[in-house]
């Protein structure tokens, strides 16, 4: 009985532990930040990655050579926004996308260097946890029910030797 | 020999779990860590890693359900019909996941929750043909009757294996086309790797899942025959002289 309890512990601790790895990995290295916290943090060369609506018309320069200025907008604060990486393929007005920079503190400009799709983490967390905690909690009330039988089964067994087989009362 | 076959396969039920969990941790790892975004989908493709797995697993669960079904038709045994009755459930649980797992995928991707997709439906099928499988079982009273009826709707039922697989040839869909085929394999090393390791997880867990599964069935029969048999005996032993 311990021992079938120490095993499920193992299992769903290694799994609370690889989901907690991964909470950390995709918050350190894909979560954005709004452009509110950004224009109020201190100045750091550091890249970041912000998530942002491209105002509508305010898309100018050679999008295809990836050269580009358009102001950012995220609710009631708009960013400038200077870009020079790689070609833009899909970008375009009134767009949501994930930039990759940083801000140069002096002009207030978003200086960004490549982009990102958008994350949809909620998405990718619904399917992983639905799957896994519906599967496990199948299984160990399975592997339960096995012990109770086997319990059960025991238990019918110490009952039995009561009964003559051969119908003589004791 | 099927019988044999599964009294002798329970035997290492244990190493069936454990070589399941070592993979699927291993899968996940990889699928959750080391594999890359994909270009178009970004994170999204990481729910692919439990989908498809989940979604072949169904099908192979299918397909032993219906050869289990002959086979408990042409032999009439017991164990095979527990087997048979386990899959069923098993079945019917991974087919469900797929489903949800596949409509979670879908609303990013497809901006939709639901369409009425050939792949879609044809498995949805699947979904209401096992639902059917195990309410006969319940509603019908004699176990060796609903067992019976069972298998017949199971051997029937087969015939949605094939239209969910070439649904995607057949028809025109959304879904994406067949990613394993004669023609070659149609996904990058990286994402190739933790793909296969979780379906391999996934296959193991399902057959480990079916052992325990009929190993309950075959106690619950065996304490209700021991049940009935201490009761006739009991019976027996306050009416005779």
């Amino acid at each position: 009985m311990t021992g079938f309890y120490v095993r499920w512990a193992i299992m769903v601790g290694g799994l609370i532990l690889l989901a907690l790895m991964t909470f950390q990995q995709y918050q350190r290295d894909l979560s954005t930040i709004s452009l509110a916290t950004v224009l109020n943090s201190p100045a750091t060369s550091k890249p970041v990655r912000i998530q942002g609506m491209v105002k509508s018309g305010t898309l100018s320069g050679a999008v295809d050579q990836g050269q580009a200025t358009f102001e950012l907008i995220d609710g009631p604060t708009t960013l400038p926004v200077e870009y020079a990486g790689p070609p833009l393929e899909n970008i375009r007005e009134l767009k949501t996308m994930v930039l990759i920079g940083h801000l140069d503190p002096a002009t207030k400009t978003f200086k960004a260097k490549d982009t990102a799709l958008i994350n949809n983490f909620g998405f990718v967390a619904a399917a992983y946890l639905l799957t896994v905690i519906s599967i496990c909690w199948v299984l160990f009330a399975m592997s339960q029910r096995v012990m109770v039988l086997f319990k059960e089964i025991k238990d019918e067994k110490l009952y039995e030797p009561e009964i003559d087989p051969l119908g003589h009362n004791k | 020999m099927l019988n044999r076959f599964i009294r002798w396969i329970q035997r290492y039920k244990g190493w069936f779990g454990g070589a399941a969990a070592v993979c699927i941790f291993l899968g996940l790892y990889i699928g959750l860590f080391a594999s890359p975004p994909d270009y178009y989908q970004g994170e999204l493709v990481r729910i692919m890693y439990v989908h498809v797995p989940l979604a072949h697993t169904s099908t192979l669960a299918y397909s032993v359900l219906f050869f289990g079904s002959i086979w408990y038709l042409w032999k009439r045994d017991p164990l095979v019909d527990n087997a048979c009755q386990a899959s069923a459930g098993i079945c019917a649980l991974f087919t469900a996941l797929a489903l949800i797992t596949g409509s979670i995928w879908a609303k990013p991707t497809w901006n939709t929750w639901w369409t009425w997709d050939p792949r879609l439906v044809s498995f949805s099928v699947l979904l209401l043909i096992l639902g059917g499988y195990l309410m006969l079982r319940k509603l019908v009273d004699d176990p060796e009757r609903g067992g019976r009826y069972a298998a017949i709707l199971a051997i029937v039922g087969g015939i949605d294996l094939p239209i969910i697989k070439f649904s995607v040839e057949w028809w025109r869909t959304l879904h994406q086309p067949m990613s394993f085929s004669t023609r070659g394999v149609a996904i990058s090393d990286d994402i190739l790797i933790p793909l296969t390791l979780m379906s391999i997880g996934a296959w193991l867990l399902f057959a480990y899942m079916v052992m325990v599964r009929t190993q309950i069935l075959y106690l619950t029969d065996l304490l209700h025959a021991k049940k009935g048999r201490l009761f006739s005996q009991t019976h027996f032993s306050q009416t005779s002289p």
